[in-house]
């Protein structure tokens, strides 16, 4: 396995606050890779230094061989991005959406294919702002796969979208990821970073205080003698709520 | 170059369908010149005046005369008090007074020379400044026929276009100029808050795009829409209201656009301060209604309190309007209005650097 994200003591601090305390940590190449954290903890500046949004204080992050202090508009040519809050120009339709991000990256793609893949294929035509929340983080995903991205950057894609959206999302995730796209998501839902993480690092008040594959994270503390009361359920209200309005996505 | 291109192509059409935006930026300014342009069409056309021929002679009778063959002028007898309260209540634009020793003669040495009194309308300036050069001229015609010179500089061109001047050719410009301060303006600040507000311009700030290729599209786009702006209002200026702009469209256009770029710079500056768009309207009115009042779009500048007049007449639309009315009234050339241009371009370097010094793709 070879890393294609290296980040080496990185610290970031905003005035008299200390964002980023050196954190340390490799993705590998393929990976679905969650960065979990409540909030503040500083995920979403993490994530943005590695996109190329924000300059570093100290250490080093360096994305698919790029320094991305360094050369910041060669490393984001390299990765796609979807920010927390996905807000694209008005009056522009989902197609011409999709359009305008390759035209930014200058590269030629299939709009309409990009956006079957994010099953909006039949909201092509419809203005990007008429869009529900679910179909626009789709859109938002679509917009971040137009340059052929090596690395996915997710910031929390499942905030505020119901659990069929969610299901949906989680799906197309891992789509990506049999696609050979490495994935990087930040998310404060822990049963979504149980279903689609492959490794993940806890990270609070500006450090990575544990990280590992979810299963062994849990065995460890299993092993450290934690229990808590089990209550036998073979289904709880979320498997409710879907058994009874089921699994299609809701245009809203 | 082809990329920054494509982008103002799909912003343009994006521009197109807000409604709002055309709204504002075609038919506002449609509305504004065919309500002031037709409201005003025959009265301001015409200058009233009323003769108190208090001589009663026959070199006054000739005087009177020859006025009257004047057309631009409504001329009428009446007596200097009844003519003064029709004035006070804006029924005429002035009352010229004729003395009892009037004479088409020379003035012998010692002997004081009769005086005309003129009255002039001080809430009608424009009528009553042409009325004015209108009786200058007669009298110094006179004056020529009866001492037997010639003009030492001939005023012909003056006098045509004294004579000529509506008050719907005195608008268009003012109306040109107004208009681009508001498209550039608001155009630019309202969209620009409100994608930097929601995260659109970060977004687009995470793929490779370079920023002066973005903001080229956005002044591009901005440029094509006052172009169209200004060709639709020249097109019912001349069509509808028989303006003919004497200095012609290019030169006016040109000018136009130079003053849209300098009140792009003041746009973006804005757009750059405002965190959100509720802010920018406060703002924005404030640098456009002090312009709007006191650099001369619907009446003359010169009906401005003189004291503040040092002020008004160094403001970006006071420049643009007087570039722009120059050109069109007074058939000036780019060169002959380099007063002008020189100004905006001062004003153009001053937005400038407030848009670079407040302008941020980001809210921090």
């Amino acid at each position: 396995m070879t890393a294609i994200v290296t980040v080496r003591d990185l610290r970031k601090r905003y005035g008299d606050v200390e964002a980023v305390r050196g954190i340390s940590f490799e993705v590998q190449q393929g990976e679905v890779f969650g960065l979990l954290g409540p909030n503040g903890a500083g995920k979403t500046t993490t994530v943005e230094i590695l996109e190329g949004l924000r300059k570093l204080d100290g250490g080093e992050a360096i994305v698919d061989g790029i320094d991305v202090t360094k050369e910041s508009q060669k490393a984001k040519e390299r990765v796609g991005v979807q920010l927390q809050q996905s807000a694209f120009p008005e009056n522009f339709t989902a197609k011409e959406t999709v359009e305008l991000f390759a035209l930014c990256y200058n590269v030629k793609v299939d709009a309409l294919a990009l956006l079957k893949q994010v099953d909006l294929e039949d909201k092509a035509g419809q203005k990007q702002e008429k869009l529900s929340g679910g179909q626009r983080q789709r859109l938002s995903i679509a917009t971040a796969l137009v340059n052929r991205p090596r690395v996915l950057f997710l910031d929390e894609p499942t905030t505020g979208l119901d659990p069929q959206a969610r299901r949906n999302l989680w799906d197309l995730v891992r789509e990506i990821r049999q696609s050979g796209t490495t994935v990087f998501l930040t998310t404060h839902y822990m049963d979504e970073a149980e279903v689609l993480c492959d490794r993940v690092a806890v990270m609070d008040h500006g450090q990575i205080i544990a990280m590992d594959p979810p299963r062994t994270l849990i065995t460890a503390l299993l092993g450290r003698g934690f229990s808590k009361p089990v209550i036998q359920q073979q289904a709880n209200l979320e498997d409710v709520f879907l058994d009874l309005t089921g699994h299609e996505l809701r245009e809203d | 170059m082809a990329q920054a291109l494509r982008l103002t192509v799909m912003y343009f059409r994006a521009y197109l369908r807000d409604r709002t935006a055309i709204f504002f930026s075609l038919v506002v300014p449609l509305m504004l010149l065919l309500i002031f342009g037709s409201l005003n069409l025959g009265a301001f056309g015409k200058v009233s005046i009323a003769v108190d021929d208090q001589a009663n002679d026959p070199a006054s009778q000739q005087f009177v005369a020859t006025i009257q063959k004047i057309d631009t002028l409504i001329v009428t007898r009446d007596t200097a008090d009844s003519a003064l309260a029709k004035l006070k209540r804006t029924e005429l634009d002035m009352l010229l007074v004729i003395p009892k020793d009037f004479a088409i003669a020379p003035a012998r040495p010692g002997q004081t020379v009769p005086t005309l009194t003129i009255y002039g309308n001080a809430s009608r300036p424009q009528q009553t400044s042409v009325g004015e050069s209108i009786i200058n001229e007669v009298v110094t015609r006179l004056s020529y026929a009866v001492n037997q010179t010639a003009p030492i500089v001939g005023l012909k061109v003056e006098d045509v276009q004294g004579v000529r001047l509506r008050y719907v050719d005195f608008l268009v410009p003012g109306i040109l100029g107004v208009n681009v301060m508001q498209l550039a303006i608001f155009s630019v600040a309202f969209a620009l808050v409100v994608d930097k507000r929601r995260g659109v311009l970060r977004r687009l700030m995470a793929t490779p795009l370079r920023p002066a290729t973005f903001l080229a599209s956005q002044v591009v786009t901005r440029l094509i829409m006052a172009t169209v702006q200004v060709l639709i209002m020249l097109g019912v200026a001349v069509f509808l209201f028989d303006v003919h702009p004497l200095g012609g469209i290019l030169p006016l256009l040109l000018v136009s656009l130079f003053g849209a770029v300098l009140f792009l710079t003041i746009g973006f500056a804005l757009a750059g301060w405002a965190e959100t768009e509720n802010q920018v309207p406060a703002i924005a009115q404030l640098i456009t209604l002090p312009q709007f009042f006191f650099s001369g779009v619907f009446f003359s500048k010169e009906a401005s309190p003189e004291v503040i007049r040092p002020v008004t007449n160094l403001l970006p639309l006071t420049f643009l309007n007087d570039a722009l009315r120059e050109i069109s009234v007074q058939g000036a050339t780019l060169w002959d209005v380099r007063t002008q241009l020189l100004g905006l371009l001062v004003w153009t370097i001053i937005g400038f650097a407030l848009a670079v010094r407040f302008f941020r793709f980001e809210r921090f």
